[in-house]
């Protein structure tokens, strides 16, 4: 071997265990931007879609202000890997290196994302992966879902509450189980029935379960779906209603008492700063903010909710800022099964994988 | 019981329009031997041009929905000019449309800022005396005037097609268009027509959807029912009547799948959300094992027409 190839090979050797090191540095210490911020959203539907996506684009300028720089971002982006790559990269060649996803679908082409790009920050909402410059974030609905079902409670003359659901996946099923808890707190007899469509879009759907519900004599309709289909059919039957990803009194005035609303800027801004200081630190189980963190709020209350109730809900929401767990045991399924054991809080493991409906929620599984 | 079975039945009516709009708008293209599958796009089209409309000039359902109709025509001279003129596979090009549209109206929605605006649409009227009939009075006689217009409209493309002049001439061509050009009949000229006065019913189907029923554009909203439109025409073997009982039996079935889970029946909810495509398979199944050979479907389907061309 002629001498400079062992220099070189062992200079070789040398660099690559200083950059091993370096990385391992690195992820105990944080993550650091090699430059400044610069920030861009990716939105799984359009910015104007009435609910999911809307919300971050209302919080969007709150961020702005908030790290003081223009945030652009690029619509529809659907979860499928082929796209969100491209999509995330053009913003990456500009120089951009934090990107922020909108999608549950997005969380493994996020993951691949971060491992190729690791000069860059990711954040995904609604994601499943983390990693040292990902992390993903959901707010805890049932919180917000909770206060709502104490209105709807309290507002059901007949006792009997309908909720519109997607799909029945974990953070579907908490909503609708912390509904229940709420309207109990209120009126110890109250049922929810829970019609699923099988889509987060499909506004016929939505009203054909609204309007199936009218008949049985629900009078207030609860959602976790998109469109606000369900607060229109309630007002149309005079009925009541309680909104979710946004205020749906917008669409609704007489009829939407309350809704679960996303407070992103809440959450996002504090966090985008972290980013920015340096020496972020993603959380590895990803993000998971309550109505104290930011991220998931209730947007009350509607002209028809008497000031009693909403003195009572605003009590409530005061003691889960204060540290209330809503799913605490002893806590039983509609088959009578030991869900949660005495005194024992659900961790979040349970949440994401809730399967189980309490006494009192008529629901298909 | 007796409420829960009086509900859903007024309510099948409703549900079952766009699905007997869409299916006769397409038996007219078929029936001049023009494949259609441009159903999911157009009725995309009119739903967004009727909800438009209204947001548009003010709460004008009737106005919105020919609007929606003419609409879905004009866009589906695009389709026309593929499979008439260029001969394009009819396949491919009724796909091509379909994403086309889905598309364009997504665009139109957003750049107009249409989507999640409500309207007042077009409510149900009751026909007094008859709507104080005992049961039926509901189902029957408090529907929108939509619903009533179904049966006219039926009525009249039945007697065309079987009865007229000019629809013998129409299947002539869907049935063997070098025999009808033979004769002299404009093989394009009926096709193009087909096409564009079958794609006003797929706006008119669409139309009804976002005015009378949903009273709201939503980008997609169509969800699928053109597709099950375009497997009603097969079961229905490019014949009216059939075509509307069909959508009738998937207003039963579209309709009664939410009222089991409001009636607190806990049936699986995958199994019930799958019945309406698992009556549309039941049905082709069915289909195909009765109707051996071709009974019913237009001789020269799918295939464009080249004078002169042998085969």
């Amino acid at each position: 071997m002629r001498p400079e190839w062992k220099t070189r090979y062992w200079t070789t050797l040398i660099a690559a265990g200083a950059v091993v090191s370096c990385g391992a540095v690195a992820y105990a210490a944080g993550f650091t931007l090699p430059a400044a911020p610069k920030i861009a959203f990716l939105y799984f539907d359009q910015k104007n879609d009435g609910g999911w996506t809307q919300a971050f684009d209302e919080a969007r300028p709150k961020i702005e202000t908030a790290v003081g720089m223009k945030i652009p971002f690029v619509e529809k982006v659907p979860e499928v890997a082929g796209q969100i790559k491209p999509a995330a990269e053009q913003f990456i060649q500009r120089g951009y290196n934090v990107i922020i996803g909108t999608a549950f679908g997005y969380s493994d082409a996020f993951k691949e994302l971060s491992e190729k790009y690791p000069q860059v920050a990711f954040l995904n909402a609604s994601g499943t992966t983390n990693g040292p410059n990902l992390e993903s974030f959901y707010g805890r609905t049932y919180e917000s879902q909770y206060l709502c079902g104490m209105i709807a409670g309290g507002m059901s003359k007949t006792g009997k509450l309908g909720f519109v659901a997607a799909h029945p996946i974990g953070p579907v099923n908490w909503t609708i189980n912390a509904y229940e808890l709420g309207a109990q707190k209120i009126n110890p007899k109250a049922t929810v029935t829970v019609i699923f469509t099988g889509a987060w879009n499909d506004p016929v759907k939505e009203r054909a379960a609204a309007e199936a519900m009218a008949d049985q004599g629900i009078d207030v309709i609860g959602q976790h779906v998109d469109t606000p289909t369900p607060q229109i059919v309630a007002q149309e039957r005079g009925i009541y209603g309680t909104g979710h990803h946004r205020d749906l009194r917008e669409f609704a005035p007489k009829a939407t008492l309350c809704s679960s609303v996303w407070t992103w800027d809440k959450f996002l801004s504090p966090e985008l700063k972290k980013v920015a200081a340096g020496n972020w630190q993603p959380n590895p189980y990803g993000a998971f903010p309550g109505i104290k963190e930011g991220g998931t709020d209730i947007a009350c209350c509607g002209t028809a909710v008497p000031k009693d109730l909403a003195d009572k809900v605003m009590a409530e929401r005061d003691a889960i800022i204060a540290g209330k767990q809503i799913f605490t045991g002893p806590m039983k399924d509609t088959t009578g099964k030991e869900v949660l054991a005495e005194g024992k809080p659900i961790d979040d493991g349970g949440l994401w994988k809730m399967d189980w409906y309490i006494p009192g929620v008529i629901a298909q599984k | 019981m007796q409420d829960f079975l009086i509900n859903w039945l007024a309510n099948v009516p409703g549900t079952a329009a766009p699905y007997a709009f869409a299916a006769l708008g397409l038996i007219i293209s078929e029936r001049s031997g023009v494949l259609n599958l441009t159903a999911e796009g157009l009725m995309l089209v009119g739903a967004v041009a009727g909800v438009g409309t209204c947001l548009t000039i003010g709460n004008h359902p009737l106005v919105a929905l020919v609007v929606a109709m003419l609409a879905a025509s004009i866009v589906s001279l695009l389709f026309a000019s593929l499979v008439v003129i260029l001969r394009v596979n009819q396949v491919i090009a009724g796909l091509s449309v379909v994403f086309f549209c889905q598309g364009l109206t997504g665009l139109i929605g957003t750049l107009a800022n249409w989507q999640n605006h409500p309207i007042a649409g077009l409510n149900k009227i009751a026909i007094w005396p008859l709507s104080d009939i005992p049961v039926i009075g509901r189902i029957l006689f408090v529907q929108d005037p939509i619903v009533y217009l179904a049966i006219p409209i039926f009525f009249a493309v039945s007697i065309f097609l079987r009865g007229s002049m000019l629809g013998l001439k129409l299947r002539a061509v869907g049935e063997n268009p070098a025999a009808a050009d033979a004769a002299g009949l404009s093989v394009s000229l009926y096709r193009i027509g087909a096409i564009v006065v079958g794609s006003s019913l797929l706006g008119l189907a669409g139309g009804y959807i976002s005015v009378v029923s949903v009273k709201l554009w939503i980008t997609g909203m169509v969800g699928g029912r053109g597709w099950i439109a375009v497997a009603l025409v097969v079961f229905a073997r490019w014949a009216p009547w059939p075509a509307l009982a069909g959508a009738l039996l998937f207003g039963c079935i579209e309709g009664v799948v939410p009222r089991i889970a409001a009636a607190g029946i806990r049936a699986p909810q995958y199994l019930v959300l799958m019945t309406p495509y698992l009556a549309t398979l039941a049905v082709m199944i069915w289909v195909g094992a009765r109707n051996r050979g071709h009974q019913g479907e237009p001789g020269a389907l799918g295939q464009p027409h080249v004078r002169e061309e042998r085969r």
